[in-house]
């Protein structure tokens, strides 16, 4: 098979470049992990620098920095943000591993960010890449008092909110199913829970959250807009820890501990909501409704443990189960929606020498939507899931200080049940067709040297090769002209019934102007193998999810970037301007008139549409980092359109996620020790949907002649949010041996969190419908446009504990 | 179904959630004919024309009746025989003719004399409905044509009507009946339902009203024998019939049932329709506009009907 060939390849390669002496002789490595003093966290982008020779080295996504110098005697600055600097002098006459922990935290806030973050956004070149302190994201305002990953992430520009309660997010212009969202390495299908209120993201159990929406390199692919990297603390490995908040809706607790103090460590994560018991209360028991119930509970687990100095193993996993039961005693009708998401992944890092660093990771998703209804003794379901494993290796490799070198290889084996629909009544069962199970494999090997072509230029070249088959066994409905029946063909196990392979380019470079400012442009082409259909205006659990197929191409496309970058008083502030272009192919619209349940004795696929988009906008961004106010303000201008053959005779018609404004004010403000403020107010232009543009009666029914897609634009969206964090004191004071009265740090610590969703109670549109009501012949006949709001103000309170 | 899910999230959000009445632009109106004309066996074909109306028109009752159109030339052909038909206004028309077109109308004769509007039908029996042919209608109207054609399929009985009582109740239940489907062949299928006994001197339901998910075809029931059971539509809007048991029939009801059969493009263009009706612009489903089977650019649809006639008594 050709993956195997190339994975032997790969690792061949890797053997080959290890041994392989320096070229110069002279120089020597210096490589390792950077922790936390605290609680031993590996440490993601930190930086050990030296400042005498002026260069330096961030740590990977498991804290690993690998150094490239003469030989001699060096004083070495370990830094990260919240932590004290750790200053060491080093004696380099050999390669040397050499892990260190860096301080405690100061109280001196605006001198630590500086020393560990310093230029970063000048310097690297990476555009179209954020990364979020999880510290940050408690301070502002919460939904629900839930602070979410997600929602969070819908307030940076090009983000835009995938309206109000709503799953996904869309990353200039792109569909939810555009990103590729990873928790731990393991790809996430759908990264809320049902109804999209909340995101599948704990943050007590989140370390870092990366967004890269431009410039993607090489080592990630299989999705268009984006890449949400989500990395889950490892646990405290120095002591046994709880934290936790209880809520009004909902409540979560978090344990971490050392697994053999030093050596591993283990962090578990629940968290439930108590929507039903609130709802089992506020609906009276003869009420037609006494019975339905809403809730949801998620767990996170991650352990890891040092198998040797040079080799880390780690394991971790999420589970997540909603219920939602809605019942009609009378009627006796009941509809149950299980919701259900299982991801696992296991890792091992090893450092195969000083300068090379290998991943090699092996992932499990399973995830379930299914809607079932019971009616006296007609009962009916629907379901629809996928289940991967996938299994990859990663090298990075650190030649030396210009270089930067990563390459490795990933194999993903998908099982998709777009729809599967069964139905029942008494003893007939209907005959809906067997669930269609679609099978494939999703392959690709990548390259990429980071590298600094002179003092000015720093380019990111790389290349992704991916394949897919599309596998057996299958049964494709053929549908003829109506007066046949379908015919079929049928694909046995094994049959490879369409492949599909592409090369993915993926460029990027920095040029420094000065000191304080750089230009960065990057190019990158993608495909991806996995679509998400959505039937609606909203975005719905009910979306379906399938691979690519013999009629389904894989979405190909090409984004061009080009951004402006400057900080000004000393990286107190940052500022950039980014520009971008996405043309877009073989994007997947369902035809005019589907409806879900035209899938059974027939495959998804025959419902849909196939077209081209382009995507291109313009984003501002200015963001304070230092000193008691922090926040940013974003403003993204941008348009996205389909065209589609089938579709509104071919002309461009607006996306679903096209918004031509976007505004976000975030803000965070630390008063002193005991309060924090923050503030986010979001601006957006109306979202798009189909309305009816006349009515007309037949058989003296009102029906609706629907306008051209997408043609009516709600109104825009608003809404402020404020918070308020109330901290308790952080020393207690206890008298010691001496007798004298001292203060030390408290172990329990807690704050109060109050938030208030909404605060001017805007009322914006969810989605519009026409509504007719009323007799001509009796004078009252109306027709009018009616609009739904979801959330009014929603206060809320929280409170969260530690010790 | 997906109305049901519409309501149900609408609950979940439950007090959160609020709705009001909005004026946005929705652009892209165009005025068009609308075609509604239907035959079926032993009746004359019957087409009333009217325009469609924007969203934010006036709904009185005057500019109602505007809408309809007159002046037309409708002609319908069997294959055999080509007849125009004649236009009939409703201020003016022929005698005895009030409750058949009551019925088509959708108006009580009563009212019918208070307002004025015309419809095409003829009283030329030649062009009547008859089984198993096929009907061409022409309407040139604006200097326009539109054209359509239907067949009057061969007409399938429900074997058996007959009503059970349901769970612990003793005087209510829903209606059943017992179908056998032609087998290898596509079957399209409506049902209407009407209370027929007398209360007060009147029929109990004045028109017939189409049962709940009235349009099906026979992709999942190919050539079985089955039961089904329908509800009372006709009980939902009676405010004297008790919320636990709406859509129940009642220990007593006589019920007429017409029981169709459609070709498919009628089938589809009524499938369409009561998908429509159900979702009623909930945001769960991709807007579907009705397929019409008139070409040049027409709304409506020109419908073929082969009725079954039946009662169902409603008793143990």
């Amino acid at each position: 098979m050709r993956f195997t060939t190339i994975f032997l390849l790969t690792v061949l390669l890797s053997f080959s470049v290890n041994s392989q002496s320096d070229s110069t002789h002279y120089k020597v490595s210096l490589s390792g992990y950077l922790t936390s003093v605290i609680d031993g966290e590996a440490l993601i982008g930190a930086k050990a620098y030296i400042p005498s020779m002026g260069i330096g080295a961030l740590t990977n996504n498991y804290g690993f920095y690998s150094l490239n110098v003469p030989k001699g005697k060096y004083l070495i600055e370990f830094r990260a943000t919240g932590l004290d600097k750790t200053v060491m002098e080093v004696e380099l006459f050999e390669n040397r591993q050499l892990d260190v922990e860096i301080g405690d935290k100061t109280l001196n806030i605006e001198e630590v960010i500086v020393n560990a973050k310093k230029g970063e956004n000048i310097e690297s070149t990476k555009m179209g890449q954020i990364q979020l302190e999880v510290e940050k994201i408690k301070t502002l305002p919460a939904f629900f008092g839930e602070v979410d990953v997600i929602k969070t992430i819908q307030l940076l520009p090009g983000v835009n909110s995938a309206t109000e309660g709503g799953q996904g997010f869309y990353v200039r212009g792109g569909g939810p199913d555009q990103n590729l969202v990873l928790l731990d390495e393991a790809v996430v299908y759908n990264a809320a829970h049902l109804f999209g209120f909340f995101s599948v993201f704990n943050v007590d159990a989140i370390k870092s959250v990366n967004l890269t929406k431009g410039g993607m390199p090489a080592n990630f692919g299989g999705r268009m807009s984006s890449v949400l990297e989500v990395t889950m603390n490892e646990g405290n490995n120095k002591r046994f820890g709880v934290k936790g908040g209880l809520g009004l809706i909902s409540s979560r607790i978090t344990v971490e501990g050392p697994i053999k103090k030093g050596k591993g460590s283990f962090i578990a994560s629940a968290r439930r909501t108590y929507i039903d018991v609130i709802m089992k209360a506020a609906i009276p028991d003869d009420s037609p409704f006494a019975g339905s119930s809403y809730f949801f509970y998620d767990f996170n687990f991650k352990a890891n443990y040092r198998l040797s100095p040079k080799d880390k193993l780690f394991v971790a996993g999420y589970y997540g189960k909603d219920k939602f039961i809605f019942g009609n005693k009378e009627d006796d009708f009941t509809v149950r929606m299980p919701w259900g998401n299982g991801i696992g992944s296991i890792r091992w890092n090893r450092i195969i020498s000083s300068k090379l660093f290998m991943n090699v990771t092996g992932t499990f998703t399973d995830y379930l939507f299914a809607f079932g209804s019971d009616q006296d003794e007609f009962s009916f379901e629907l379901k629809s899931g996928i289940r991967d494993y996938s299994g990859k290796v990663d090298f990075s490799y650190f030649p030396n200080t210009l270089h930067k070198i990563k390459w490795g290889a990933e194999y993903i084996n998908h099982t998709f049940v777009p729809s599967s629909v069964t139905a029942q009544q008494n003893d007939v069962v209907f005959d809906t067709g067997l669930a269609q199970k679609l099978r494939s494999h999703e392959s690709a090997v990548y390259v990429l040297d980071e590298f600094d072509l002179n003092e000015k230029i720093k380019l990111n070249v790389g290349l992704r090769y991916s394949m897919y088959q599309f596998t057996g066994p299958f049964t494709r409905y053929i549908k003829t002209d109506l007066s046949n029946p379908d015919s079929t063909i049928v694909y046995k196990k094994g049959d490879i019934i369409q492949s599909y392979d592409g090369f993915e380019p993926r460029i990027g470079g920095r040029l420094m102007l000065n000191k304080t400012s750089s230009i960065k442009a990057a190019y990158t082409y993608h495909y991806q193998y996995v679509h998400l259909t959505s039937l609606s205006a909203v975005s719905l659990p009910t979306d379906i999810w399938f691979p690519t197929t013999d009629i389904a191409k894989p979405q190909q496309g090409y984004q061009a970037t080009l951004g402006y970058f400057k900080n000004f008083k000393n990286d107190k502030w940052e500022t950039s301007v980014e520009a971008y272009y996405k043309g877009l192919k073989n994007l997947i619209e369902y035809k005019d008139g589907a409806q879900p349940s035209d899938n059974v004795s027939d495959n998804t696929d025959n419902l849909l549409t196939f077209g081209t988009g382009r995507s291109y906008g313009i984003e501002f961004f200015i963001k304070r980092n230092i000193g008691k106010l922090t926040g940013w303000i974003g403003y993204t201008l941008a348009k996205t359109e389909r065209k589609f053959a089938e579709i509104n005779d071919g002309n461009y018609f607006p996306s679903k996620y096209d918004r031509r404004h976007d505004v976000s004010v975030v803000g965070s403000y630390k008063l002193n020790d005991r309060w924090t403020f923050g503030a986010a107010f979001i601006y957006a232009t109306g979202s798009t949907l189909t309305l009816p543009e006349s009515y007309y009666i037949q058989n003296q029914d009102l029906l609706f002649k629907y306008g051209d897609r997408n043609s009516t634009r709600m109104a825009p969206y608003h809404r402020l949010d404020l918070s308020a964090t109330l901290f308790d004191k952080p020393m207690k004071t206890i008298t010691n041996e001496n007798g004298d009265e001292v203060e030390v740090k408290k172990r329990f610590r807690s704050n109060w969190s109050f938030s208030i969703y909404n605060v001017y109670n805007r009322a914006n549109p969810f989605f519009l419908y026409v509504d007719n009501d009323g007799s001509v012949f009796e004078g009252d006949f109306q027709v009018k446009v009616k609009q739904v709001t979801l959330f009014p103000i929603i206060p809320s309170v929280t409170w969260n504990f530690e010790f | 179904m997906k109305k049901t899910l519409f309501l149900i999230v609408l609950l979940t959000l439950g007090l959160n959630s609020c709705t009001k009445e909005v004026i946005i632009d929705i652009p892209g109106y165009e005025e068009q004919l609308v075609i509604d004309g239907r035959i079926e066996q032993n009746s004359p074909p019957f087409v009333l024309l009217s325009k469609s109306q924007d969203i934010y028109a006036p709904t009185d009752l005057q500019a109602y009746l505007a809408t309809f159109v007159k002046g037309a030339k409708v002609t319908v052909s069997n294959g055999i025989k080509t007849v125009v038909l004649d236009e009939i206004c409703s201020d003016n028309l022929p005698p005895g003719s009030e409750v058949l077109l009551e019925n088509l109308f959708g108006i009580p004769a009563s009212e019918l004399a208070n307002v004025n509007f015309c419809a095409y039908t003829t009283f030329d029996m030649d062009i009547w409905g008859e089984i198993d042919k096929t009907y061409t209608l022409k309407v040139e109207v604006g200097g326009q044509t539109y054209n359509a054609v239907t067949e009057i399929v061969p007409k399938v009985d429900l074997n058996t009507l007959f009503w059970k009582t349901d769970s612990g109740l003793s005087q209510y239940g829903f209606g059943w009946a017992n179908l056998t489907d032609p087998p290898n062949q596509f079957n399209g299928y409506f049902m209407e339902v009407k209370r027929i006994n007398m209360v007060n001197g009147e029929e109990k339901d004045n028109l017939y009203e189409p049962i709940f998910n009235p349009a099906n075809n026979d992709e999942f029931f190919d050539g079985t024998t089955f039961d089904f059971g329908y509800t009372n539509p006709q009980s939902y809007s009676d405010a004297t019939v008790p919320d636990n048991v709406k859509g129940y029939y009642k220990l007593g009801d006589t019920v007429a049932v017409r029981f169709s059969s459609l070709d498919r493009d009628a089938h589809r263009f009524l499938y369409d329709k009561y998908i429509q009706l159900t979702n009623g612009g909930n945001p769960f489903a991709v807007p579907t506009n009705v397929k019409s089977n008139i070409k040049g650019g027409a709304l409506g649809a020109w419908l073929g009907y082969s009725v079954n006639w039946d009662t169902l008594v409603c008793a143990p």
